[in-house]
């Protein structure tokens, strides 16, 4: 066996060595870029999903949700629960905050969307919109009578660049009204406006917990209350800690928050991945088939010939076998570095999407490795069918070509 | 040595039957140089390949070496071939990206001979067939003369029991042709090596021991 793999390595190398230059040259940039592909594509994907998840979490969410009790609209004794959480191991910081649905007025527009309500200092460990601003700034703990707005709500003074029908360009220093679901109407005057790239957080505008409470008249209640979690912590984990900690109430994950939306985003990107897979491992599959059964058949007269001399199938199928692999280890090879310096230069110029952000591709192992192993499997089984069925031929058929 | 009985071949062409062989029996003693002769069509080369595993005839049997190939499974007459048979063709049938002395040492590897005993045994044998200084070239830098050496080198490497030869003079000029049969005279006088070649030029008898005549696929005379 061993000797017989010398034989067909000897064979091969020759053939690489003296075969037609042009074709190999060929055949090994297809095979890098076919890996490119099979890399990129999903790298693009998994960061585009990456940027969105944590949309999610820097911008709504936190890590960790905790939700009124069933048939209750609010979280009582708020700050008595966000002491609580706040002093379990891997809690970072945590915010209540309420959700109120309000109708905004400016000048002759009106749009109705979701309303904030945080406490500025609590908050800030928690959530990054106030990073994110656009212009004038943040709230600050204690503000009153005053809104900060997202940078889609707030709109365009040119209607045409707005993303939704919004309030047409209100700026810093001007007066919303803000209609409240109790009948209350407020004037506000906007503060600051952010633009975070999350479609939903720059859809909505955020005033303090203190103003809403004096609209609404609650008090020490809150509509969720947001956790933020050190990075090393398991989410899925912490949800037992909390409970273990006293928590009641419902708690879920910024995923299982996000609900169905997310879920069919990440298995959407999963199916094009798979069929974007599917379609370069069927171009690399026949443009290697293509290659071996040229080479092949315009070898029919040699490989018989080496049949006539007592040379075994076998060994001439590795031949054509090793010649492949090593011209798709060699794609593989050029195609890994071309991805790994393309993938350097994204990182290091970010594209920026439209309601996504920045996104930056995120390479794994098991990505690198797939796309190794799928490229060889596919690349085996392409240029071992013409190899077969070309050692097949009866020997004097071959020789007469 | 080599013994064959009844030994047909029909091709099937569409609806008509051609008979390339007719009920051919004949025996080949060890160290005989056979000239196997007769017009074109007269089926020579059909009965060299027969003889020489290349071809499965179609009705008799042939025995080579005592074995009866017959028998053979395809894995089988493979290795037969490799270990009993050489071949040179008339085409000089070189493997093109291998170089003069990496053909000729092609088969003894195949055989899982180390490549420290091929490598010295086909440099030895390339000698011996005038080659010795062309050892790194490669085919299409050597003549046509050069290249059926080689190809005789090759066949012989594994000494073989039986050498087969289809018309390896046929591409050569006279004095070429003249070298190359020589050089099988040669070798079947000084290492008793069995020949057997097919060829159709009248004046090659007088290196042969016999010649065995085919007409229309049956022996007219051996």
């Amino acid at each position: 066996m061993a000797s017989t793999l010398r034989v067909s390595a000897h064979l091969a190398l020759r053939g690489l060595q003296r075969g037609n230059r042009f074709t190999t040259v060929l055949t090994v940039l297809i095979i890098a870029l076919v890996f490119i592909m099979l890399c990129f594509q999903p790298s693009l994907n998994a960061g585009i999903i990456s940027a969105v998840n944590n949309q999610i979490i820097d911008y709504s969410f936190g890590n960790i949700v905790v939700e009124p009790k069933e048939h209750q609209v609010y979280i009582d004794h708020a700050a008595g629960l966000k002491k609580k959480i706040d002093r379990i191991p891997g809690v970072v910081a945590s915010t209540p905050e309420y959700k109120l649905g309000a109708t905004y007025t400016f000048k002759d527009t009106q749009y109705s969307g979701p309303l904030y309500a945080i406490d500025p200092s609590d908050a800030r460990p928690v959530l990054r919109t106030h990073t994110k601003m656009l212009s004038g700034e943040f709230l600050s703990d204690g503000d009153r009578g005053q809104i900060v707005l997202g940078a889609i709500l707030a709109g365009n003074k040119d209607q045409k660049l707005d993303k939704v029908k919004a309030l047409r360009g209100a700026q810093v220093g001007d007066t919303v009204d803000v209609a409240y679901s109790n009948g209350v109407v407020r004037s506000y005057r906007v503060k600051g406006i952010y633009a975070t790239d999350s479609l939903s957080a720059d859809m909505s505008a955020v005033i303090t917990r203190e103003e809403a409470e004096s609209v609404t008249g609650l008090s020490d209640k809150a509509s969720l209350i947001l956790i933020r979690l050190s990075p090393s912590v398991d989410e899925n984990a912490f949800k037992t800690t909390l409970m273990q900690y006293g928590v009641q109430e419902p708690v879920k994950t910024w995923s299982e928050e996000a609900g169905a939306f997310m879920t069919d985003t990440a298995k959407t990107f999963e199916a094009l991945n798979a069929i974007m897979t599917i379609f370069y491992l069927l171009f690399a599959s026949i443009v290697v088939f293509i290659v071996v059964y040229i080479n092949t058949t315009n070898k029919r007269k040699q490989i018989a010939i080496m049949k006539a001399i007592g040379i075994k199938r076998e060994i001439i199928i590795n031949d054509y076998l090793i010649q492949v692999l090593v011209l798709c280890g060699i794609g593989i090879i050029l195609g890994l570095m071309l991805f790994l310096l393309q993938t350097q230069a994204m990182t290091a110029n970010p594209v920026r999407f439209p309601s996504m952000g920045v996104v930056t591709p995120v390479v794994s192992l098991s990505l690198i490795t797939s796309g190794i192993l799928d490229l060889l499997v596919v690349s085996f089984i392409a240029g071992y069918i013409p190899a077969w069925t070309t050692t097949r031929e009866e020997i004097l058929d071959g020789m007469r070509g | 040595m080599i013994l064959c009985e009844d030994l047909s071949k029909i091709y099937t062409l569409g609806a008509v039957q051609v008979h390339a062989l007719r009920d051919v029996s004949l025996t080949i003693e060890k160290g005989e140089f056979i000239g196997i002769m007769g017009s074109s069509g007269s089926g020579k080369s059909t009965l060299l390949h027969m003889l020489g595993l290349l071809d499965h005839p179609s009705r008799g049997s042939i025995t080579l070496a005592g074995t009866d190939v017959g028998t053979l499974t395809e894995d089988e007459r493979t290795l037969f071939r490799l270990n009993n048979l050489g071949y040179v063709f008339q085409d000089y049938a070189l493997i093109s990206e291998l170089s003069v002395l990496e053909n000729v040492c092609l088969p003894c590897l195949v055989r899982g001979t180390p490549r420290g005993e091929c490598i010295p045994a086909s440099t030895e044998i390339l000698s011996s067939v005038g080659l010795g200084d062309r050892i790194n070239h490669l085919y299409h830098e050597l003549s046509g003369g050069q290249q059926q050496r080689v190809s005789i080198a090759r066949a012989l490497v594994n000494k073989p029991r039986i050498l087969f030869a289809d018309e390896p003079c046929a591409n050569l000029d006279s004095e070429t042709s003249r070298n190359i049969l020589e050089l099988f005279r040669q070798l079947n006088q000084e290492l008793k090596q069995t020949i057997v070649m097919v060829s159709h030029e009248p004046w090659h008898t007088e290196y042969f021991d016999r010649v065995i005549t085919l007409r229309d696929g049956e022996v007219v005379a051996s």
